[in-house]
């Protein structure tokens, strides 16, 4: 990773210096508009785009763990949860991503709110052991955080990292959840693979889906 | 041979100052905006601690927000041989010929809570986690507001990636509730006086609002004092840095909320990367680094010091 941070850098670097400074609020604009004097110009919804199906699944498919399991391992022993099924890009002030599969049955959903969510009881103790997205408001950035092959260094600023944690989640609402059921969720059953962001809360975890299939109503 | 020198130094701590003496210790200058804004004096506080601690000696010197005495505070800490410079910067893009300038003078710089606009140039670049945080704040504002109502955003000073980079996570929160409409958008430049004038104007122009959402505390408090001044403590207001003056705020019923960044924590871990190489020519594992916030309100600001939550 850190050779590609120096490419980059190097890249980045022989055009800085034909640059002219602009303020930071045009930064984001610009590079929405497709880029300036032929830095790396990001469009982090094609970036998004092209590396879902290629990489970002499959990553998904490989490393995603069985929820019970690793939500009771992050429990005692999150750092082993995290060594197994997850990802921190470091050590310090930065929660262990996990990824998981999931399925069980919507015991309860929100779709008044704009954050829509469906709870989940993958136990079968019919509770919600899970929360899951289902948009269109999303909230964090929990898929791509779980990307090893993702570094905020990169990235120009953390408003581009920022922009491109944005983009997955709308590019799944924009694929996946938006073709979901809304009406008469309770009772189906549902399967998907997510991740979700370790937290100290002692809520069910919140889960963001990369892939989601809702069943028919019981 | 250097740690001999360092060793001597500590012991002649009040002599070493200048670095004139061939037994001084290594210098490192610790660079941020005025301390009075408490963040800052924080972070300085925090390095110089650390720095003493680990037996430099430390200047502390102030750019006042000015890409051009910040410019000249580099030259100083390059005349003074610095082994290394901590510095909270004056500008994402402004700074990065500053920066430049002292690695090629041989002074490696680790930057804290504002980033600069590349890579490769600084040893590190610690900033908090600000969309992250923003977001916690924002859920939070959104929930007091009970998702509806008009509100305010005051936003901070332009040429600092962390105004933006916080508005942006605000509004990729709020704007997905159509009931919560924003009437006003200023920047206060993260100034309380300037915030508190601004505030006293825009309630004003728009006396139905319900809320202010603030891009920091400093810019929170002087809103808050307005509108207490207007006699509208109703309004819902949120601030982002976590000080303790917005702490106190919290405890009493004002500012309902803010976000805490480790500034303390992000200081030190600065100052410790710079010791390790320094010490043991040893990098940090990534140049960029992100340190999550934590949102703090009522069930937690107790517990909140200088930038720091206590267990």
């Amino acid at each position: 990773m850190r050779w590609v941070g120096c490419a980059m850098a190097l890249s980045l670097g022989i055009v800085l210096a034909a640059c002219r400074f602009i303020p930071t609020d045009q930064v984001s604009a610009i590079g929405a508009a497709g880029g300036t004097n032929g830095a790396a110009a990001r469009d982090p919804d094609q970036m998004v785009a092209s590396m879902w199906a290629a990489k970002v699944v499959p990553y998904f498919e490989k490393k995603a763990g069985p929820f019970l399991a690793a939500r009771d391992l992050a429990a005692t022993a999150p750092d082993q949860a995290g060594a197994k099924w997850g990802y921190r890009a470091k050590a310090e002030a930065t929660p262990w991503t996990l990824m998981v599969r999931i399925e069980g049955t919507i015991v309860a959903a929100d779709t008044e709110s704009r954050a829509a969510t469906i709870g989940v009881d993958a136990s079968g103790e019919g509770k919600t052991d899970a929360s899951v997205q289902i948009g269109p408001a999303m909230r964090g950035t929990a898929i791509r955080d779980a990307l090893d092959f993702v570094s905020f260094g990169d990235f120009t600023n953390q408003i581009d990292f920022a922009r491109f944690g944005k983009a997955f989640n709308t590019y799944v609402n924009h694929n996946t959840l938006e073709k979901l059921p809304r009406d008469d969720l309770v009772g189906r059953k549902v399967t998907l693979i997510g991740a979700y962001a370790l937290d100290s809360s002692g809520e069910p975890p919140l889960v963001t889906p990369v892939e989601i299939t809702i069943g028919p109503k019981p | 041979m250097k740690i001999r020198y360092a060793l001597a130094g500590a012991l002649l701590a009040s002599a070493a100052f200048t670095g004139s003496s061939a037994y001084a210790a290594d210098l490192i200058a610790v660079i941020t905006p005025s301390h009075d804004n408490p963040f800052f004096k924080a972070e300085a506080e925090g390095a110089e601690a650390k720095a003493k601690q680990l037996g430099y000696d430390v200047i502390s010197l102030v750019h006042d927000d000015d890409a051009n005495k910040q410019s000249q505070l580099f030259d100083t800490a390059i005349a003074r041989s610095a082994k290394a410079i901590v510095l909270d910067n004056a500008g994402a893009d402004a700074t990065v010929a500053a920066v430049k300038k002292a690695k090629d003078a041989g002074i490696p710089s680790f930057l804290i809570d504002r980033e600069i606009n590349a890579s490769g140039i600084a040893s590190a670049q610690i900033v908090s986690n600000n969309y992250q945080g923003a977001q916690l704040g924002a859920q939070e504002f959104v929930k007091l507001m009970g998702e509806k109502g008009a509100f305010v955003e005051l936003v901070g000073k332009e040429s600092d990636t962390n105004a933006g980079i916080r508005s942006k996570g605000y509004h990729d929160v709020i704007d997905e509730y159509p009931n919560l409409k924003m009437v006003a958008r200023q920047s206060a430049n993260w100034d309380q006086t300037e915030a508190y004038s601004k505030m006293e104007t825009i309630l004003q122009a728009n006396p139905g609002i319900k809320g202010v959402i603030s891009g920091n505390d400093t810019m929170a408090m002087g809103a808050e004092a307005a509108l207490i001044a207007a006699g509208r403590k109703d309004v819902i207001v949120v601030g982002f840095d976590g000080s303790n003056d917005v702490r106190d705020s919290i405890l009493k019923g004002e500012i309902k909320a803010t976000v805490l960044q480790p500034a303390y924590r992000e200081a030190q871990l600065g100052v410790e990367e710079a010791d390790a190489l320094i010490k043991t020519k040893t990098a940090p594992k990534t140049e960029k680094q992100l340190m999550d916030c934590v949102l703090i309100n009522s069930a937690n600001a107790a517990k909140l010091e200088t930038f720091e939550l206590k267990p």
